[in-house]
């Protein structure tokens, strides 16, 4: 009994991995631990031996997702000197359409099932502060060097990009006509350009943005 | 068999289907437990609801009308400020009350459904539709009367639905750091600005109304079920 895999630290990242695709694919109610383990080329018993419960799976696979996320994000930002063009490219990233893991299809698993398991609903908590803090953070060093207003809250702030960006990451998410993810930049670039009294842009295909102090 | 359709049997299932799927999530509830509530046979619950989809559709539009049976209608001639108004509708679109709680959930099981069943997409696109319009309607309202600056109506709406949505999602499941109250004042601080009110919808008159309309406040603890 008890399979013990003796590559633990090679073989968790690839269920995780296999996990957050199947999960995204098919949703929380009809994956079932079989097909994670044929995705990850393991055997059931196994992934049951590092997650006891797909709650478990779905918690590790969105965590993947928001890691891997934010491990290209912030690798990305520092090319960037001002914090506006941060906060420009943060708002791109988060507004791509659907069609890849880091659109709202997870985020929706995990708010359906939070609200009836206390650890998935921590799981929400942490990955929302997170990303919650680095708006934070870049409001604070647009403060420090002046291109935001000092006056704007930074966690104020945060929370209502954050919510505006959920909201509307939802009716991108579902295709709505009305909302592509090119309304959804300029929406949310208004409303930081409002909060924080600067003039924000998308930044063109070609990559930098231009950051004017109004 | 060949069950006979009757008005009351139709009321019947929605009212125990919306229960059991705020409870238990349109993925996992038993169409045979909502027969069961609502005293009727499976087959008749089938014969009403062909597939899940139209259950959660019809079930949440039902939810929509009976969460806020007090929602207010845009032509009734306004009593009261306009901004006070607008508090009040921004209450029946949070989880304020036990029954939009439950409205809530099925909402955003309806996002959840609609991504992998595309022939739900237009059920939230006329939901939308509908709420944005009934903003944009009230605002317009405002700013023909000069109550509130000129402003884009539509644009106005559009974006205070979103943040109710990203706002109202966090309070559902339960943050600390977002109680329903400081939800409330975020998304209305964010609409007053626009209209040109300065940094509130006139709080106070906003929540006599809502007490004026029966909206009990709700407990703002934990949103567990």
């Amino acid at each position: 009994m008890s399979p013990r895999p003796k590559v633990d630290h090679l073989r968790k990242p690839q269920i995780v991995e296999a996990a957050a695709e199947v999960l995204y694919e098919r949703g929380l109610f009809d994956t079932r631990i079989g097909d994670v383990a044929e995705r990850a080329g393991t055997s059931s018993p196994t992934i049951l031996y590092y997650f006891e419960s797909k709650d478990r799976l779905l918690e590790e696979a969105v965590e993947f997702a928001d890691r891997s996320f934010y491990e290209r994000l912030t690798g990305a930002q520092n090319q960037f000197e001002h914090a506006g063009d941060k906060l420009v490219h943060l708002i791109e990233e988060t507004s791509r359409g659907p069609g890849g893991l880091n659109d709202y299809t997870l985020w929706m698993e995990i708010w359906v099932r939070a609200r009836r398991e206390q650890r998935v609903r921590n799981a929400y908590f942490r990955l929302d502060r997170r990303q919650r803090e680095l708006i934070a953070e870049i409001v604070r060093e647009g403060q420090e060097s002046g291109e935001f207003r000092a006056d704007a809250d930074p966690d104020d702030f945060a929370l209502m990009l954050s919510g505006l960006m959920d909201g509307l990451g939802v009716q991108v998410t579902l295709g709505q006509p009305d909302v592509s993810s090119k309304r959804m930049v300029d929406r949310c670039l208004a409303l930081a350009s409002a909060e924080l009294g600067c003039d924000l842009h998308p930044s063109r295909p070609a990559g930098r943005t231009r950051v004017a102090r109004s | 068999m060949s069950p006979r359709p009757d008005r009351g049997a139709r009321e019947r299932i929605l009212q125990a289907a919306v229960r059991r799927i705020a409870r238990e999530g349109i993925d996992g509830v038993r169409i045979a437990r909502i027969a069961m509530d609502a005293g009727v046979s499976s087959s008749l619950v089938h014969y009403h609801f062909d597939s899940r989809e139209a259950l959660l559709a019809e079930a949440l539009e039902y939810s929509y009308h009976h969460a806020a049976d007090a929602r207010i209608d845009t032509d009734e001639p306004a009593s009261g400020s306009r901004a006070a108004r607008l508090q009040t509708m921004l209450d029946q679109c949070l989880p304020t009350t036990p029954a939009l709680e439950q409205d809530w959930v099925l909402w955003v099981e309806l996002w959840l459904r609609a991504v992998r069943h595309p022939e739900l997409r237009p059920v939230a696109e006329e939901l939308y539709a509908r709420l944005i319009a009934w903003f944009a309607d009230e605002i317009e309202a405002g700013v023909r009367s000069g109550e509130f600056a000129r402003c884009d109506p539509q644009e106005v709406a559009d974006r205070t639905v979103a943040l109710l949505d990203g706002f109202g999602i966090r309070v559902l499941i339960g943050d600390g750091a977002v109680p329903l109250d400081r939800a409330r004042r975020a998304v209305a601080a964010s609409l007053a600005r626009d209209l040109g009110l300065g940094e509130s919808l006139e709080p106070l008159r906003g929540l006599e109304a809502s007490q004026a309309l029966n909206i009990p406040r709700l407990d703002t603890g934990r949103g567990a079920a």
